[in-house]
């Protein structure tokens, strides 16, 4: 299922851009140029971007970088906010467990 | 090293965004921060067009006004520093973190604008931590700005403008909105932006919450119930909706953190939406050179939002060149006083009170017009019944037909000599609240303002009241685009009666445009051709054709063909004979009816 609005009434149709290939849990997916994590993810049909602590999944919430509901681990750096964070060429995505302890 | 600005501005939404132009126009360096990717804070994300009067965009869509206000600050040398967050104000320097170059400047600033706007609340239910529950903001961007649907089938909770707003762009983006659950017992939210999803068929359930997500790894339905006059949920009236996506519009709250570790003084102001920075009529909070506006103020909206920028802004500017701007400050303050008087801003006025800041209310019409105008005149039918802050429908009619009475918040009045039916008044109207329409011999005209892909003219539709419910069957007589504005309009030939019920219609699936009666496949013009042979009535064209004996006792067909005889012979259809209403009206198998004689008891 593509999630994609393509055609909109107001905002007119979706403008070919540039797709990029990134990688999620091992998975190849692709995304539009323009995306953020969080958009990518939810238009290949993820919504679970991580788990709590205590084993709840979690998906994004605010999508402005207030909540912190959507931290994913992005080549290897946890805490990253999916919903603020431009999707990259050759990105590797995980899903965080729980808190994610900080990469120095 | 710490660099040093005249005038910093926090947050580029509304009212950032024109403190930062009112402060430059008067020749003050200022750099705007924001932590999003673009500028324009709520603005880029709103794809429909805004109340208020011309002065302040009315009638242009939010991501427009953004993009306006964005340039001009930039043309009058405004400096901008995006994806960057202030992550703290301390007493002798602030700190930005730039998340892009993963740095961190340290500035000082003689003036500070604190615009950092609100942030979405949450309610508890059962699960609301799943993958599906989201808040109304986040679904406008994805939908909005990625252009992505988090999902198919939406709840939505809230139906203060929030809510009714995100309902109708998710239908305009192609989603499906089950229902909108709202726990008071009323609309929160203007009625012209409820009757927008209203009449296309959107239910908002007054009186009821959400209790329980369902789903284990993500949302795959909801649990609804009915609350009492304490908004607790009734037991036993649950109710479970298939859906994937829920959506919280529950109301917004002052990002406040920043003007706090400015030295602000807070307090807590429910009215205002929880708590704010004190300030004075001049935007100034306790702290001498920090000042604030927009929805870190008072949740309020984008107008206001702006007017409090450009105040804030003004007086910024005065204390730095020294200059006099008492005129324009006085201009705005007057722009607001005249937007604050209407009952929506009943709370606002009764928050800002508290801390001795005062708004007068009143001296708007509040009675609605009683002439309904000329029948068999093309004219406008304006179902505008709230005193809110806008007028485009006085400021845009070529005629001079509309007047709301003086101020921004009264009720629009027709000059049904003066209106021409050109239909600028229906391609402005924000809240999409004005129809056009004509009383001819044999049938009437509708026109609808329209903002979703046009149907083709001579097309048959089905029409919708403003519940949308289906009261019969129409034809597109035309269209009048609106390549720029993009509210077409969309005049249907409706049957003759009909014309004070008609507020939207759904076109038929391509495939089964021309059947009328599915369950014996008759199609409209076999309908039509037995009309012209002198088969009139209902019940004779039933023992004709066959039509509405099928299995859906004439659910689907019964209104269609009356319409088509409406639309064929110019007699409404409260004047036809509407056929008789067979039992059973829906079919029962066999085995069911030979059951019930076995027991009697249900
Ligand atoms: C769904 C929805 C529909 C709406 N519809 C309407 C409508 O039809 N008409 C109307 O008039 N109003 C409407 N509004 C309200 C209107 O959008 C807001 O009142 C208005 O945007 C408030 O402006 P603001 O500048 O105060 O805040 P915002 O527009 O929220 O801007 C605040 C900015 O501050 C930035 N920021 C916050 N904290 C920091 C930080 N620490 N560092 C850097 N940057 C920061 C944010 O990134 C954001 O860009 C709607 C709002 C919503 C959510
Ligand atoms: S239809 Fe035209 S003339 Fe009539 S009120 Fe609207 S803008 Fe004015
Ligand atoms: S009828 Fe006039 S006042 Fe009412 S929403 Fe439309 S433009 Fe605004
Ligand atoms: S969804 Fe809230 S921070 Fe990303």
């Amino acid at each position: 299922m593509s999630r994609r609005v393509v055609a909109h009434p107001i905002l007119g149709d979706l403008i070919e851009e540039e797709v990029i290939e990134f990688e999620f849990e091992g998975l190849k997916l692709k995304a539009l140029k323009s995306d953020t994590i969080a958009s990518a993810l939810i238009s290949n049909g993820i919504d679970i971007f991580g788990f709590s602590e205590s084993g709840k999944p979690k998906g994004f919430f605010c999508a402005i970088g207030k909540c912190s509901s959507c931290l994913v681990v992005v080549d290897g750096v946890p805490n990253v906010r999916a919903c603020i964070t431009p999707v990259r060429d050759g990105m590797r995505v995980e899903r965080q467990k729980g808190k994610g302890k900080p990469v120095w | 090293m710490v660099k040093k600005v005249q005038a910093l501005v926090i947050g580029a939404g509304p009212a950032g965004l024109c403190g930062s132009i009112a402060i430059a126009e008067n020749g003050v360096e200022v750099l705007v921060v924001d932590e999003g990717l673009v500028p324009g804070g709520q603005l880029p994300k709103q794809t429909h067009k805004f109340f208020g009067h011309e002065g302040f965009f009315a009638s242009v869509r939010g991501f427009e006004i953004g993009e306006k206000l964005y340039n001009d600050a930039v043309n009058l040398g405004v400096k901008f520093l995006m994806k960057t967050t202030v992550s703290g104000i301390y007493e002798d320097v602030i700190v930005l973190y730039d998340r892009e170059n993963e740095r961190i400047y340290e500035i000082n600033a003689d003036y500070v604008l604190i615009a950092t706007g609100a942030s979405e609340r949450f309610i508890s239910f059962k699960k609301n931590y799943l993958p599906g529950v989201y808040g109304a903001g986040a679904v406008q961007t994805l939908m909005n700005q990625y252009r992505v649907l988090p999902g198919n089938d939406f709840l939505i909770v809230g139906a203060g403008n929030i809510g009714l707003i995100v309902a109708y762009q998710l239908l305009q983006a192609g989603a499906n909105v089950k229902a909108i659950v709202e726990a008071s017992n009323k609309v929160g939210g203007y009625l012209v932006h409820a009757n927008k999803v209203k009449r296309m068929g959107v239910p908002i359930l007054l009186r009821h919450t959400i209790v329980e997500a369902i789903g284990e790894e993500r949302v795959r339905g909801a649990v609804i119930s009915e609350v009492d006059d304490s908004f607790n949920p009734i037991k036993g009236t649950e109710k479970e909706l298939a859906v994937d996506t829920i959506c919280l519009a529950v109301g917004l709250q002052p990002s406040i953190e920043l003007a706090a570790q400015a030295g602000a003084e807070i307090k807590y102001i429910p009215e205002l939406g929880g708590y704010v920075p004190i300030r004075d009529e001049n935007m100034k909070t306790t702290v001498d050179n920090v000042y604030i506006a927009g929805d870190l103020a008072s949740i309020e909206e984008a107008s206001t939002a702006m007017i409090e920028g450009y105040i804030a802004g003004y007086n910024i500017a005065q204390k730095i060149t020294g200059l006099d701007l008492s005129e324009n400050i006085s201009k705005m303050k007057k722009e607001l006083e005249e937007f604050r008087r209407g009952p929506f801003s009943g709370k606002v006025r009764k928050g800002l009170k508290k801390f001795g800041v005062e708004f007068p209310e009143g001296g708007f019409r509040t009675e609605p017009q009683k002439d309904e105008g000329p029948a068999g005149k093309l004219r406008v039918k304006i179902e505008c019944p709230q005193n809110i802050p806008c007028n485009p429908c006085e400021t845009s009619c070529p005629t001079g037909a509309i007047d709301v009475g003086g101020n921004i918040n009264g009720l629009p009045y027709v000059d049904y000599d003066k209106c021409i039916g050109c239909g600028v008044c229906v391609m402005k109207c924000p809240g999409l609240a004005i129809f056009l329409v004509q009383e001819l011999s044999d049938y009437s005209i509708v026109g609808i303002p329209y903002e979703f892909e046009l149907p083709e003219k001579g097309e048959k539709v089905l029409l919708l009241d403003r519940n949308g419910e289906i009261v019969g069957e129409g034809e597109i007589e035309k269209i009048v685009r609106n390549s720029k504005g993009k509210t077409h309009i969309v005049y249907l030939k409706v049957p003759k009666g009909l014309e004070d019920n008609v507020r939207h219609f759904v076109r038929h699936e391509e495939k089964e445009e021309e059947i009328v009666c599915r369950c014996e496949e008759i199609t409209r013009s076999e309908i039509e051709k037995a009309i012209e042979e002198g088969y009139t009535d209902f019940e004779e064209l039933r023992r004709y054709l066959r039509i509405s004996m099928g299995p859906c006792g004439g659910r689907v067909c019964r209104l269609q063909t009356l319409s088509i005889i409406s639309l064929k012979t110019g007699i409404p259809i409260s004047e036809l004979e509407s056929g008789r209403f067979r039992p059973p009206s829906i079919p029962i198998p066999f085995k069911a009816i030979l059951k019930g004689d076995e027991k009697d008891e249900i």
